[in-house]
């Protein structure tokens, strides 16, 4: 049971980077584009505030008219990931054999919660409409997905704020590796939505010059995103029995939590560090074999302080650092599942992602500023939260 | 039969209802039967169709908690901290330097820190948003639930939040058994916490699906559920640390089994077919026969449609069994706590199966054809509990059944 191989065969995305893995693969080679919320009428926020949002997706085109009524927004991108992505294995299962879903995310349906809340004030809590409290549960996207793709064999949510997406697939990891099931279809999910930025803008982590400077020494806060990447993720033995074209193993993962900065954001990495290690155990390889980070870091100081710190104490103090946020903006809970997406896709295109002016970065960490080409066989991804968490995959190339 | 090394035990309860705060206060009066389920003092109900719940009324946050953490988290984070600390007492186990990596959290919620997104949008409207004070945002994401029970216990092992509806402390105890079974982890604190939510009471009274008066589950003229709040909490170790500690067990853990209605979001599915796959995967998973089953602790809700399913769900998997198998529900005592509900109830098991005692399903007066099986009727019935199944259902369609066992060396 211990040494079962997990591996992806499959991944769907919908992100600013566009829908689909192939779009993800072709804009990683552009200058990310932003955008502000005022695009979306998030009039109440009195700041044009810049993010990555998703443009140019359009639900109805991908799953027609029927059953989105009284969908929200986060339902509607997981909907389309998973048509998108993932159809071929849906329509060609029965609903007992169909893939389980687990969908990790920081903020769940905040949105459509501060919606039926501000509803029941303006109109009284005897009008709101009923059909709309479906969407304030947190696993709500992950039922609705499970409904209508008629998947009876799991449907999980995870929430483990900026790791959840990366959480989600470590939690299908052991679930297949405990042999429950024969397939899942996991990642992260987060939409921007108006009480998210709120509360953002209230605790002072967006940054204030519109500029993702992850690992910056002088980095002043995030830049929100929002996106769902997804990956399905099964055994080697499965996959070969099927046929599947295998895109990377899941070599190791492991997570810890860090009291310190869940306290006061000081921290000396060391909880890191661990999560790394045992990793690297787990994978049976040494830090020197790891061809490049996918780095969590997303300009907000103290997160980036404490990811730098864990690096350092474990990785070669020259394998190239990437921070995919630049791509793609802090997504919290979809943040973790987009990095892998991204690493996938350097894996693929035998290079390593970056796309900044260069600047001066935390520990010297060698962050890659321009696209390095070269041929990796593993990559380490990794997240550290400001609320303690840490998490990491290792993806193996096995191509 | 598994080697230590891979069998899981609960070594640790610990418990926020409204029956009562305490391990103890909880038995005591769960044993006589007392109905917690009563007009709501601190919510103010009197614009909706029902004005019952179910509320801790002897919860002390600072009998728990210090000052600094009271203010860092919202309510369900103070019952979950204060739950892990009862229960981490009741385990005698003492976080170290040493042992911090080797020790996790999983937790399950419906809706993590409702109340404080409830006071921001009050705020919002009330003053403007430039008035939600600046730390509160941070208390929001449940994912401070777990955060904050690690931070103040200073634990460094696996961290999650599981947020499965009403089905999550189920979720989050199964996940907590695969760390241990996958080594890593050697001790995990698990189970799920929530606070009577607006938002769920404005929703269940929406769909009508909230009783009037009092929770009935399976009975003839059951009329909803009760919104209710709590935490449950058990330590759950690798049996070969447990035994090397000299700890005391309440039970074994054997199993559990996840499925999904994939039916609709509110109601479940009538012929029970996510709640069949987990309940079966659960006897699979834990290497037992149908027939080996003392007693199930059911969701029972109190809902024409889940009581209705549930019992189809029973008798399906169970067969002849089912007629003499005992079921009731807990639910009928200390109401709907959501996330936190199979947290709680899988604690109960425990202490039923270490007490010989089946709790009872209250409020049970006229018998429904389409559930007609030995619910526990009002009053609690002393057994010998060899092994014990706890179902959770939720919203989104989860199903999950978990099972327990009385440990023998």
């Amino acid at each position: 049971m211990q040494s079962k191989r997990i591996v992806i065969t499959d991944v769907g995305t919908i992100s600013s980077l566009g829908t689909g893995f192939e779009s993800l693969n072709e804009a990683m080679t552009r200058t990310p584009q932003k955008s502000t919320v005022k695009d979306y009428d998030f009039h109440q926020l009195e700041n044009d505030i810049e993010c990555y949002s998703i443009k140019d997706y359009d639900p109805v085109q991908i799953l027609g008219k029927k059953g989105l009524r009284n969908k929200d927004f986060s339902t509607k991108i997981l909907l389309g990931t998973i048509q998108t992505g993932f159809e071929e294995i849906l329509s060609n299962t029965d609903e007992y054999n169909k893939p389980g879903i687990s969908i990790g995310t920081a903020f769940g349906s905040i949105q459509s919660i501060g919606d039926f809340l501000s509803d029941s004030i303006i109109s009284g809590v005897n009008s709101v409409n009923p059909q709309l409290f479906a969407n304030t549960v947190i696993n709500s996207p992950t039922g609705n997905a499970n409904i209508r793709f008629n998947s009876k064999n799991l449907s999980s949510t995870i929430a483990s704020g900026f790791n959840a997406g990366i959480d989600s697939l470590i939690y299908s990891y052991n679930y297949l590796r405990k042999n429950y099931i024969q397939n899942i279809i996991a990642g992260g999910l987060e939409e921007i939505s108006y009480y998210a930025l709120l509360g953002l803008l209230r605790s002072g982590m967006l940054s204030n010059s519109g500029d993702p400077r992850p690992f910056a020494a002088d980095a002043n806060g995030v830049i929100m995103g929002e996106a769902c990447a997804l990956f399905l993720m099964e055994s080697e033995e499965s996959a070969r029995e099927r046929g599947a074209n295998i895109i990377a193993e899941i070599a190791g993962t492991a997570s810890s939590f860090d009291p310190q900065t869940a306290q006061n954001g000081k921290s000396d990495g060391e909880s890191g560090a661990f999560a790394i290690k045992t990793a690297l155990e787990e994978a049976e390889i040494d830090a020197d074999a790891i061809d490049f980070i996918a780095s969590g870091a997303n300009g907000n100081p103290k997160c980036d302080k404490f990811e730098a710190a864990a690096i350092k104490k474990v990785m070669d103090t020259k394998t190239p650092v990437t921070a995919y946020k630049m791509f793609t903006g802090e997504c919290y809970g979809a943040s973790g599942a987009m990095n892998v997406a991204c690493a996938l896709s350097d894996l693929k295109n035998k290079k390593i992602s970056g796309k900044a002016k260069p600047y001066q970065t935390i520990d010297d960490i060698p962050l890659v500023f321009e696209p390095q080409y070269k041929e990796s066989t593993y990559a380490l991804v990794t997240s550290f939260s400001c609320e303690g968490n840490c998490s990491v995959v290792i993806l193996k190339n096995v191509n | 039969m598994l080697m230590s090394e891979n069998r899981v035990v609960i070594t640790g309860v610990g418990l926020v209802t409204p029956i009562g705060t305490g391990t103890d206060v909880f038995w005591d009066s769960a044993v006589r039967g007392e109905n917690g389920v009563r007009p709501l003092e601190l919510f103010d109900p009197s614009e909706y169709r029902t004005k019952t719940g179910g509320e801790v009324r002897d919860f002390k946050a600072e009998d728990h908690l210090s000052e600094e953490d009271i203010n860092r988290m919202g309510r369900s984070g103070q019952f979950a901290v204060a739950a892990t600390r009862m229960a981490l007492n009741d385990s005698a186990l003492k976080v170290s330097e040493e042992n911090g990596y080797r020790i996790g959290v999983s937790m399950g919620t419906t809706m993590g820190e409702p109340q404080i997104l409830e006071k921001a949008v009050h705020i919002k409207y009330d003053s403007g948003s430039e008035q939600i004070p600046q730390n509160l945002p941070r208390q929001y994401p449940c994912a401070s639930i777990p955060a904050n029970i690690a931070r103040v216990f200073k634990i460094k092992g696996p961290n999650i939040i599981i947020p499965t509806a009403c089905a999550a402390g189920n979720y989050a105890i199964g996940y907590a058994f695969d760390q241990i079974q996958l080594n890593k982890a050697d001790v995990m604190i698990a189970g799920g916490s929530d606070p009577f939510s607006g938002i769920a009471f404005t929703g269940f009274n929406r769909l009508l699906a909230t009783t009037p008066d009092i929770c009935r589950p399976f009975d003839l003229n059951r009329s909803g559920m009760a919104v209710s709040e709590g935490a449950g909490i058990v330590i759950i170790e690798r049996l070969s640390h447990a035994l090397a500690r000299g700890a005391s067990i309440y039970a074994e853990i054997l199993g559990y089994g996840l499925g999904c209605d994939a039916y609709k979001m509110t109601i479940p599915d009538p012929t029970g077919s996510g709640g069949i796959i987990a309940l079966k995967r659960a006897i699979k998973n834990s290497g037992i026969a149908p027939d080996e089953i003392d007693y199930i602790s059911a969701h029972g809700t109190g809902t024409k449609e889940n009581d209705k399913s549930e019992t189809l769900i029973v008798k399906e998997v169970l067969g002849e069994k089912a007629r003499t198998t005992p079921v009731s529900s807990i639910k009928s005592m200390i109401g709907h706590t959501m996330g936190a509900a199979s947290a709680i109830e899988a604690a109960a098991c425990a202490l039923m199966i270490k007490n010989g005692v089946i709790l009872p399903t209250i409020n049970y007066s006229d018998p429904d054809p389409d559930c007609d099986l030995d619910y526990v009727p009002n009053r609690s019935r002393s057994t010998d509990l060899e092994t014990v199944v706890s179902n959770a259902y939720a919203f989104a369609g989860n199903t999950s059944s978990l099972v327990l066992r009385k440990f023998k060396g």
